[in-house]
């Protein structure tokens, strides 16, 4: 995710003078790239796992951590505003929790409001699976009366102003028309009730995870005091999308204030928690792990730079996670962080000794003494995608054969995966009219049949295939072809061509490919109704053969 | 590219350099020494008249021969003149047949005498009259014809005759009966364009272009060897400064020679190739990786789902599905709080093309015990992209694991450094990265003379996460390769659709060497 900062905005909340070199190496160490930079903004790609860098503030506070400027835990105090949201009956099954708070004292402006809409976007998009799992709705503070009700009620009953609009809309209509409406309503439409979020004065706030109404929902330059709600179907993820907007709020000089919130059927809590979770980390693994001989004092200051509370005693950090981290499951990724704060740039690449003897599977040997063989024999080698069209594999070539095929291909193109070589080789062909003859071309390569018993349902084969197409083309030659690579392959008595018809080739012009008395591929001349099909207007001869599928022919000594 | 391209120039020095083609038809017109037509010496030299043409145009472009160009009128029977030609014409044969019966016949007697049908008696009966060879008379009511000459020339009988031989000039003297067969439709005529070389450069000058015996031997051949010809003569030098135009012979794909090379490398650092399937369960794909079910990578909009003819795949380990579903709802034993959500059967059978190779690296780890081992793979993956400039439903990816006791971030880094070495990249630097199956990861970044800091090799070590439930206790490091990104880079490739280029031409010409 790319988050756009002025880059003095930044560093007003960083605190400290930077150029933009500087700037973009410290990000670099921080696991933040930058991806350029406007007149007076940054563009910063932000990885998935740090959804708390995704405003201006949180990278300000990853900086200033980092910077040593003010490393350790960041502190937000919560006041009990002892204001109260009521859960009624009915969401379980539409979207059970929800997590709210108050920010008091936030400076806004045009350019401000924008950001916080965007940080709020980026959480709902992302962490919040497309607003699925979680979403959330900043309020005027002042213009609410409390207790707020989470509900629900039938569509065509709810109706309100929803924001960016001026006239009242019902529930389907906000659905149908609103564009928001349009995005995100498959998310509740099949629901018969749908959420709503009502204040004690009958006003309506929001029709989660849709819109928020332009009455209550609509923060100006004026607003100071936001209330913050977050609903959804993935209680940590709610409150986590909470703890990452409040926090980032207080940056910019808010006070954050909690607010009970009571489930029908209980439990009544206290929102957002902010306290941290404790965890502890062995230092022996933190060495281990890292390959770094680091003191306690240097693990503690590593972390402190990462924004965690530390303190590392008798074998064990003992760590403080911010509640705005989303990412931290395992001590491991308190490691990682441990290295990152010690900084990338102090660590010295080790090469250990570990001893293996390498070498390319028996598959590729066989692959590479047959492609050589097939550069001997005059061919060219081409590279041919995976993926290819019904059209190419059956109507063209005149067959019925089985295919593996995809659910969501952008293209027809490339919507089933080849189950031969040759109709991609014909294809090819068809699209080089204008190229040098001859044309001699192969590819070895593999391809993909169904198989209702194998654990994937498929049957993966190396296959090979060469077309040669001219004004004049002879089978017979590409017999003598063909023996020759079969001999190179070690098959010398071991090989037959046995007459075949077959609806690809022509007539008393095509031959099975045996191999120790196994029907391994077919050789001939292409039927003039198959070059038609692929607009190839030469005559072709051509064969495919399956590669031994254990990688050799040799039989075991 | 036209196939006289393919000519291979082999010219000798002498301010002149001819072509083999050249040579031949300019020794040619020694031999003959005098106008020929293109066509004849076509025929004489068992060659194309339109390459015979075109080497006749070189040649006179460079001052060796005069070519002229004449519009020349041929000539063929028609049906009926190829009978007359034959049978003879009709006056003729009337004629014939009055002078037979004593120089006077009865009409009717004369005509059958002649063999002329009731077509043909009218044309020779009109003929003769205009030639002045018969009269006819009325006598008693019968027609008589009667002879006016001895004996009779036509001009129109010779030239069928001398047209049905094949004879191609006329003569003069035949013109005024090749005007009346023109009129009579005997003879049909086409215009035809004729090339008609001579020499323009004294002989001895061509014979010392295109001679072994003026200038020195030419061709060294068995005899001379064996008869010692050649002692004491000189060789006709070529001009060997000549780059000949690119020929198309058999050659292995650029890019597939890339991949060759890059293997090559990796079995020089100790890992062993490794394969897997292209179609993969979610499991494989995803779940092993510990990626949540609900992760936007799993979307139709980014992974291939697959359908036909089958939909959903089979766990092939009971025991090590149980542990992964653990890690994902709970964290399992692994000390981790895992997703936080139940973990769905149907959505870890789903059948998928596989995003990246990493489930490679994982059927690898599961199917291997007592460490150390390394292993990599190079091969296609797949995302559900529309093809572009910039985007592609296939490419391919190069990743390798190590694993081994008491390795380390600082291993990892290592390994990257070494392996990035190897490919020919000299300045590396490591940022933090992010992988939802390794922690801590790194990202590699390569400087590039003209693209600048460009990322090629990610890495990390498998979380706990995903080792655990593998049985796995030692620490198992992962690298990536941004392969096809280095070939790119390499070639000098801009559209990521000529990897996999479907254009002959552009394959013919494009080369990797290291």
């Amino acid at each position: 995710m790319i988050v756009t900062c002025i880059i003095d905005s930044l560093l007003r909340l960083v605190g400290r003078k930077m150029s933009r070199e500087q700037l973009e190496d410290k990000l670099f160490l921080l696991k933040a790239e930058v991806e350029g930079f406007g007149e007076d903004t940054i563009d910063i790609e932000i990885n998935p796992d740090r959804q708390d860098m995704l405003s201006t503030e949180g990278v300000a506070r990853a900086l200033r951590a980092f910077l040593d400027i003010d490393p350790g835990l960041p502190k937000f105090p919560v006041r009990n505003s002892c204001k109260k949201i009521v859960v009624k009956k009915g969401l379980d099954k539409i979207r059970k929790y929800i997590s709210c708070g108050i920010v008091k004292g936030v400076e806004t402006s045009d350019q401000l409001i924008k950001e916080y809409m965007r940080l709020q976007e980026m959480l709902t998009s992302t962490h919040g699976r497309n607003r699925r799992k979680a979403s959330i709705g900043l309020y005027v503070y002042d213009d609410l009366k409390f207790p707020i009700y989470y509900e629900t009620e039938l569509p065509e009953r709810i109706e309100f102003v929803p924001l960016g609009h001026d006239e009242r809309m019902d529930g389907p209509t906000i659905l149908q028309r609103h564009e928001k409406g349009v995005e995100f309503g498959p998310i509740i439409s099949g629901f018969q009730r749908w959420p709503l979020l009502v204040d004690s004065g009958g006003k309506i706030l929001s029709l989660p995870p849709i819109i928020n109404s332009n009455d209550l929902g609509r923060i100006s330059e004026d607003t100071h005091n936001i209330f913050v709600e977050v609903t959804g179907t993935h209680l940590p993820t709610v409150e986590q999308c909470l703890n990452i907007m409040t926090t980032s709020l207080a940056e910019r000089g808010g006070k954050i204030e909690s607010v009970e919130v009571s489930y029908p059927n209980g439990p009544v809590v206290q929102t957002p928690e902010l306290t941290p979770r404790e965890m502890e980390v062995d230092v022996e693994e933190i060495r281990r792990l890292l390959g770094l001989d680091v003191t306690y004092k240097e693990i503690q200051a590593s972390l402190k730079r990462m924004c965690y509370g530390a303190k590392v005693s008798k074998g064990t950090a003992k760590v403080k996670v911010p509640a705005f981290r989303v990412d931290i499951l395992h001590p491991w990724d308190i490691i990682e962080d441990v290295a990152i704060g010690y900084g990338f740039d102090n660590i010295d690449p080790t090469l250990p000794g570990t001893m293996t003897v390498g070498g390319v599977r028996p598959m590729t040997r066989l692959k590479n003494k047959t492609r050589e063989l097939m550069v001997g024999t005059g061919f060219q080698e081409i590279m041919s995608y995976i993926m290819t069209s019904p059209e190419v594999l059956n109507e063209k070539m005149e067959r019925t054969t089985p295919y593996v095929g995809t659910a969501n291909p952008k293209s027809r193109d490339f919507s089933v995966l080849r189950n031969s070589l040759l109709p991609v080789l014909l294809d090819f062909a068809g699209r080089n009219q204008h190229a040098d003859y001859p044309q001699k071309v192969f590819e070895v390569g593999d391809i993909v049949l169904p198989d209702k018993d194998a654990e994937t349902r498929t049957q993966q084969l190396t296959s090979l295939c060469a077309l040669i197409t001219n004004t004049q083309v002879d089978v017979t030659e590409l017999l003598r072809e063909l023996a020759f690579v079969l001999r190179g392959l070690g098959l010398e008595g071991r090989f037959k061509f046995q007459s075949s018809i077959d609806s690809c080739f022509i007539d008393g012009r095509a031959a099975r490919i045996l191999v120790d008395k196994k029907d391994v591929g077919i050789v001939g001349e292409v039927s003039p109704t198959v070059l038609t099909n692929f607009e190839i207007g030469s005559p072709v001869v051509a064969f495919e053969m399956l590669l031994a599928q254990e990688g050799t022919y040799q039989k075991p000594y | 590219m036209n196939q006289h391209n393919q000519e291979f120039w082999y010219g000798v020095i002498d301010d002149i350099q001819l072509t083999e083609g050249e040579r031949t038809v300019l020794s040619e017109l020694v031999e003959i020494d005098k106008k020929v037509q293109a066509i004849s010496l076509a025929e004489k030299l068992n060659e194309r008249p339109e390459r015979v043409v075109s080497i006749l145009n070189s040649l006179a472009e460079k001052s060796l021969i005069e070519l002229e160009i004449q519009e020349i009128e041929s000539y063929e029977l028609t049906d009926e003149g190829l009978a007359y030609a034959t049978e003879g014409l009709p006056e003729l044969r009337l004629f014939e047949a009055v002078r037979k019966s004593g120089g006077s016949a009865e009409m009717d007697a004369a005509v059958s005498a002649a063999g002329l049908s009731e077509e043909t008696k009218g044309i020779a009966i009109s003929w003769c009259r205009k030639n002045g060879w018969l009269s006819i008379s009325k006598r008693e009511g019968r027609t008589i014809l009667t002879v006016e000459k001895d004996e009779t020339h036509s001009q129109v009988q010779e030239l069928l005759e001398l047209l049905k031989d094949g004879e191609p000039g006329i003569e003069e003297s035949l013109l005024d009966g090749l005007v009346q067969a023109q009129t009579r439709t005997l003879v049909e005529t086409s215009t035809e364009k004729v090339f008609l070389a001579s020499l323009a450069i004294e002989e001895s000058k061509a014979r010392s272009l295109i001679g072994p015996e003026s200038g020195g031997i030419l061709n060294l051949t068995p005899e001379m060897l064996a008869s010692g010809q050649w002692r004491g003569r000189e060789f006709k030098p070529y001009n060997m400064e000549i780059i000949p135009p690119p020929a198309n012979v058999g050659r292995k794909h650029p890019y597939a020679e890339f991949v060759d090379w890059l293997k090559e490398e990796l079995i020089g650092l100790g890992f062993t190739e490794w394969w897997g399937p292209f179609v993969e369960t979610e499991f494989w794909n995803n779940d092993v990786l510990f990626v949540p079910q609900d992760h936007v990578a799993r979307d139709v909009q980014d992974q291939f789902r697959v359908d036909e003819p089958y939909s959903h795949g089979k766990i092939p380990d009971e025991k090590h599905f149980e542990q992964v579903k653990a890690v994902h709802e709970d964290g399992g034993k692994t000390g981790s709080t895992g997703w936080e959500a139940k973990f769905s059967r149907e959505i870890a059978t789903r059948l998928c093309l596989r995003a990246h190779t990493t489930p490679v690296s994982m059927r690898y780890l599961a199917s291997h015990y007592e460490p150390p081992h390394k292993m990599f793979i190079i091969d296609r993956n797949f995302r559900s992209e529309t093809l572009s400039a910039t985007h592609a439903q296939e490419f391919d990816q190069c990743e390798g694991i190590i694993w081994d006791e008491g390795l380390t971030l600082r291993d990892l880094m290592g390994y990257i450094r070494e392996i990035c070495r190897s490919v020919g990249i000299k300045k590396l630097k490591f940022k933090p990265g992010q992988f939802p199956f390794t922690e801590p990861s790194v990202e590699g970044y390569a400087k590039h003379e003209t693209l600048g800091w460009i990322e090629v090799a990610p890495g990390g070590i498998f979380r706990p996460e995903v080792t655990h439930p593998l049985g796995i206790k030692e620490t198992v490091l992962a690298w990536g390769l941004g392969a096809s990104r280095m070939y790119m880079a390499a070639m000098d490739i801009d559209d990521i659709r000529n990897v996999f280029s479907r254009d002959l031409t552009y394959i013919r010409r494009k080369y990797f060497a290291r």
